[in-house]
């Protein structure tokens, strides 16, 4: 966030046509710029310019295709400057960075309705756990109900944290059977994958279930680290202060 | 086939559209492993990424071209995991080779006995 007073305001100097990987390069640095965290950045067209190949650059009218001239400007303290800067030389290339100092008499604030109500900044907890991953087919049964389906439904009844189902495309295992998805076929037999994260303590108490459940496949436990990012929901500000 | 209780996991990732000797290098890489006699591949196609190339890779609705990101999965012994990795090394141009450690739960087929 910004504050008033001395900062930095920032203008580079691309074309509309240039290209990084594929994409605009003024859209690249407007998304560098955006998920580094910059304030705010504008991005203007202009209609008419030359720069250092000396060729002239013009919207004429029935011309749909010209290299415009872009102006990428933003305006960031010096210090969030020195940190994304070099970034920035790399994407631009050919184009110009230039850099001015400047004074900020009112920073903008981002609008009330932006945050969801009494949602405080998420927090991020850090912890070890275990990961446990699933190989069954898509057509394994439980009980006349799709195994897969089965096992999500018993994993939540055991309070296990989340669980997330994937689908293969080709595949084979224990049997040697190649399991894969035929293009216009309403029967498939497609590999499938759990993926369960949790406490060792509680993925080892749910194994025993899935030996009842699971009569062909493989289970894997790795360890993980999880990083987590949670809401905390209608608590009062100056608690979640006291508890840092 | 059996799997010992410590494993390895190896992952691979590319894109669906990468070929080798004109078939999908997914089903080359699943052709290899079962050859190899390795337990067991999965192939995993997702809809969006980007990885060496930076390109980001999106598997388009409606239109049969298209270059979704692909992760093959295999587990077995880290023995036979290296025995892949010289075929692996050769086939793949442009993607990511990634191993982790496994502890393997549970291994079974109906046929066979549990191990």
């Amino acid at each position: 966030m910004l504050k008033q007073g001395p900062a930095k305001k920032i203008c580079i100097y691309v074309g509309e046509d240039q290209q990084y990987h594929g994409q605009a390069l003024y859209a690249a640095v407007l998304d560098y710029l955006f998920y580094r965290g910059v304030s705010g950045a504008s991005v203007i067209r202009g209609i008419a310019g030359f720069g250092a190949d000396h060729k002239m650059h013009t919207a004429r009218i029935l011309r749909l295709t010209e290299n415009l001239p872009v102006k990428i400007e933003f305006v960031e303290t010096p210090e969030k400057l020195d940190e994304i800067l070099p970034k920035l030389h790399d994407l631009v290339g050919t184009g110009l960075i230039e850099v001015q100092d400047t004074t900020i008499l009112k920073p903008s604030q981002a609008s009330e309705g932006d945050k969801p109500d009494g949602l405080l900044p998420a927090t991020k907890r850090a912890a070890k756990a275990k990961l446990m991953r699933i190989y069954i087919g898509e057509n394994d049964k439980w009980h006349d109900k799709p195994l897969y389906q089965a096992l999500v439904e018993s994993l939540r009844a055991n309070d296990i944290a989340g669980v997330t189902v994937y689908q293969g495309i080709l595949g084979y295992g224990a049997n040697r059977r190649i399991h894969q998805q035929k293009t216009m076929t309403l029967s498939h037999d497609r590999p499938i994958m759990l993926s369960i994260v949790d406490t060792e303590e509680k993925l080892r108490a749910f194994t025993p279930i899935l030996d009842d459940m699971i009569t062909q496949g493989l289970v894997v436990l790795s360890d993980v680290d999880i990083v987590k990012y949670t809401h905390t929901v209608g608590q009062p500000k100056n608690e979640s202060k006291e508890t840092k | 086939m059996k799997l010992e209780r410590k494993a390895k996991l190896l992952r691979i990732h590319f894109g669906e559209s990468d070929v080798w000797h004109g078939k999908p290098l997914y089903r080359a890489i699943v052709e290899k492993c079962k050859e190899l006699d390795i337990a067991g591949a999965t192939v995993f196609r997702g809809i969006e990424g980007y990885g060496a190339s930076t390109l980001i890779r999106r598997a388009h609705l409606l239109s049969f071209s298209s270059d979704a990101p692909v992760m093959v999965s295999v587990v077995d012994s880290e023995e036979k995991i290296q025995q892949l990795l010289p075929f692996l090394d050769e086939m793949l141009r442009d993607g990511l080779i990634a191993t982790s450690d496994v502890e393997v739960v549970k291994y079974v087929h109906q046929e066979g006995a549990r191990s």
